[in-house]
């Protein structure tokens, strides 16, 4: 069995029998002032309830902590995202993917504006009639993704609602958005173009 | 419905940031604690910390939840008194 590379003082009294409880003590201290400071309006126990859970998972997940960062704050990114995403699932809870399209479907759908106008304007506007025409290629799952993404949805919300998870849900809509860029550059816009049509 | 003009803005935003290797939400979350401190000392943002900070403009959820964890780590910290 080969060694960890990187050596700590919370990850050695951590996989001590010896000293694990009284760090775990210390760690949970510190995990509940910073999520009570974090999630102050949640309930009163939430706090304590959330670092008794990042605790394990911390504790599952210690030989991949790779000493990039102090201890102390990687062991809280894992806190924090277990609290946000229980925080998450409470506030979205009754939000339909549907609710971000007034019941009219979830196709993407951009405007053109054909009122003639200034040069960048035509410019928008052809920028736009070309997205348009791109989004008719992507698949309804990207389409939907994208829609509800734009409309406030977070990432894990549409994951829970299309039977997938964060990371696939995020890959669809790099999916998509790799297929609008290039297919705009293939009509000859680059990303400055872009960015500066909506300046 | 029609994407409203706000909207559309963050759709061409987010299609002219693309690039083809990002990282994905826990490739974030494995680096965001290091992205965290780095910002906290003023340091450059540099190579794999650019990835995090470009996912972080493209991903609401890991932007939002990156919020929330600077301000647990200033809290962490505090005296409880
Ligand atoms: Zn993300």
């Amino acid at each position: 069995m080969s060694e960890p590379m990187i050596s700590d003082p919370w990850v050695e009294r951590l996989k001590d029998p010896e000293r694990q409880e009284e760090a775990l003590t210390e760690l949970r201290v510190r995990l509940v002032r910073g999520l009570k400071k974090a999630f102050s309006s949640a309930g009163e126990s939430f706090a304590e309830d959330i670092a008794q859970d990042a605790l394990i998972r911390i504790l599952e997940k210690i030989d991949q902590f790779e000493g990039r960062s102090q201890f102390p704050t990687w062991a809280m990114s894992i806190a924090v995202r277990l609290a946000t995403s229980q925080t998450r699932r409470k506030h979205f809870k009754d939000v339909s993917l549907e609710q971000f399209t007034n019941g009219e479907g979830l196709k993407l759908e951009v405007a053109v504006d054909t009122v003639p106008g200034a040069a960048e304007q035509l410019e928008q506007g052809t920028i736009y009639q070309k997205l348009s025409e791109l989004i008719d290629g992507l698949s309804d799952r990207q389409q939907t993704a994208v829609r509800a993404l734009l409309g406030g949805m977070p990432v894990e919300e549409i994951a829970d609602r299309t039977s997938s998870n964060r990371n696939a849900v995020y890959k669809l809509v790099h999916d998509a958005r790799t297929k609008l860029k290039s297919g705009l550059e293939a009509a000859g816009y680059s990303a400055d173009d872009l960015t500066g049509s909506i300046a | 419905m029609p994407l409203s003009k706000q909207q559309v803005s963050s759709l061409v935003q987010l299609v002219a940031s693309t690039t083809p290797d990002e990282i994905d939400c826990d490739g974030c979350l494995d680096h965001v604690a290091e992205f965290a401190e780095t910002q906290l000392a003023g340091l450059p943002i540099e190579s794999a910390m650019a990835e995090v900070q470009n996912h972080l403009a493209n991903c609401h959820c890991c932007q939002l939840e990156f919020e929330t964890f600077l301000k647990a780590l200033s809290g962490m910290d505090e005296s409880s008194e």
